[in-house]
């Protein structure tokens, strides 16, 4: 039997319930059962470090920022750009798509270091492994974004004499939009990821390097703080992606 | 001059020799003006030949020609509209955007000066007031009906229509029988008008043929003017159209 559905003041009631429920839970049962605060240090602790130690942390937010952001904009726009070329010329898709496959198939962990090794320990290097880490789920999926106009709709603009262009910009880019934003929504996510891992490698800033000194620090605070807000950063990234889409695709 | 003129027409897919004949030897002539039903059993190539007059799709033997020329240049020219039987709207775009769409793509081709009459054939197809909404507010049937005039803003000399009341209920297919027949008297544009129902064929049509399958090919050519009042005017339960629904049923079934 179907449930029936909650009120629109219970869909966010409940989730506000759930998440404070965690939180106190966290800050007054996890103490008593001796779990000590250089493990999990509770709620309060955390938000403490952001008011003793917010400059240090806008600090750290910024390069990770600028990073994640860049890389974002880069990887997904090489992305776009390859599906493009891809979608046009079978051949250049069925010679090199496969290679593009198995580079995808180096784990992103594995692949830093070279990266680093040939970009230095700047920020460059962690934009392009943001970048890398953004480009093939949106490839794929512009590729078949791209293809995903119907025989009919293909047809229609055969009668209608449409030229290549006006075929790519009327009918396959529309069409594709839907899944490019989709993908633009994980690599949101991936991208702040990537960002993150390049720094671990080799940084004294950003919010990779704080967690890795906090955590050899053993300032369990500090490091829960900048996890907090690398995370805060990706769900900022995630919601200004969906305002465009929303504006965009209005259907 | 015939608007359309077929002679020992082959198509297929697959490519000269290793070829799935879809349809084999077709030889066909429709006057220009006319409106022609075509009936067929699934996979007897009502389709394929719309495809071909279209030129979506190239024969492998035999000739056609499309008001005097090949396929190609009439639909360079534009003179050509399609109706698929899904409207084919493009859901990002509005009503009247979708309308336009004729004016927005395959402009370089065009020698005429195409005018944007989407006002008034939205107002025509009883589509005025819904000007400004999406696809996916539409019913089915207003979908077709947009789709219809889509395909007559450029003012085609040929309709194709590839059944395109097939997924409607039965009312507003009848509706829109009789608003394409209207139409069609006011436009004298020549339709080819591709259906699985034999009542639509029979009232519809001044001319219904029977394909039949494997490969395709005309079995049955019936000439409905003399059973219908001028300008194509009948009711659908006036005896003889009763008779020749009987008659086609009879080829159609053989056909099958």
């Amino acid at each position: 039997m179907r449930q029936t559905p909650l009120s629109p003041q219970m869909t966010i009631a409940l989730p506000v319930l759930g998440a404070a429920s965690i939180l106190i839970a966290w800050q007054y049962i996890l103490p008593l059962l001796g779990v000590p605060a250089y493990i999990v240090p509770t709620p309060t602790a955390i938000f403490g470090v952001f008011q003793r130690s917010f400059a240090l942390l806008i600090d750290n937010l910024r390069p990770t920022l600028i990073e994640a952001l860049a890389g974002f904009v880069i990887g997904n726009l090489a992305a776009v750009l390859l599906a493009v070329l891809f979608v046009h010329s079978r051949i250049l898709q069925a010679a090199y798509f496969p290679i593009v496959l198995f580079f995808n198939t180096i784990p992103i962990l594995a692949l830093s270091p070279i990266i680093i090794l040939i970009f230095g320990i700047g920020m460059t290097p962690k934009i392009v492994i943001a970048a890398v880490i953004c480009f093939f789920p949106t490839l794929v999926n512009m590729i078949r974004g791209l293809d995903s106009a119907s025989d009919n709709e293909h047809e229609l603009f055969r009668v209608l004499s449409a030229t290549r262009s006006e075929i790519f910009w009327g009918l396959r880019l529309p069409r594709a939009l839907p899944m490019l934003f989709s993908s633009l929504r994980i690599a949101s996510a991936t991208a702040v990821i990537g960002a993150i891992v390049g720094e671990w490698i080799g940084s004294d800033k950003g919010l990779g390097a704080l967690i890795i000194q906090a955590t050899f620090n053993y300032q369990s605070d500090r490091l829960y703080a900048a996890i907090v807000l690398s995370s805060s950063l990706s769900i900022a990234l995630f919601c200004i992606v969906v305002l465009i889409e929303r504006r965009v695709i209005r259907y | 001059m015939a608007a359309i003129e077929a002679r020992a027409l082959d198509v297929g897919y697959g490519g000269r020799h290793a070829a799935v004949k879809v349809l084999a030897g077709l030889d066909l002539t429709v006057a220009a003006g006319s409106f022609l039903s075509i009936l067929g059993p699934s996979g007897c190539g009502k389709s394929t030949l719309l495809r071909v007059v279209a030129d979506l799709l190239d024969p492998l033997g035999g000739s056609i020609s499309v008001l005097g020329e090949t396929p190609h240049a009439v639909r360079s020219r534009r003179d050509v509209g399609f109706v698929f039987q899904d409207s084919t709207l493009l859901p990002w775009r509005t009503v009247r955007d979708n309308v336009r769409l004729p004016l927005g793509v395959g402009q370089r081709s065009l020698t005429r000066k195409i005018e944007d009459r989407s006002t008034e054939l939205l107002e025509l197809m009883g589509l005025g007031g819904l000007s400004e909404r999406l696809p996916h507010q539409l019913s089915g049937g207003q979908r077709q009906r947009v789709a219809i005039a889509r395909a007559l803003l450029g003012e085609p000399k040929l309709l194709l229509m590839d059944e395109p009341f097939g997924a409607l209920d039965e009312i507003t297919r009848d509706r829109l029988n009789d608003e394409l027949l209207a139409l069609w008297r006011r436009t004298g544009t020549t339709i080819l008008f591709v259906t699985h129902s034999i009542a639509e064929a029979a009232y519809l049509g001044e001319r219904v043929i029977v394909l039949a399958a494997n490969p395709g090919r005309v079995v049955k050519d019936l000439d409905m003017r003399s059973l219908k009042q001028e300008g194509n005017r009948c009711r659908r339960e006036d005896a003889a159209i009763v008779a020749a629904m009987a008659e086609l049923r009879a080829a159609l079934e053989r056909a099958t």
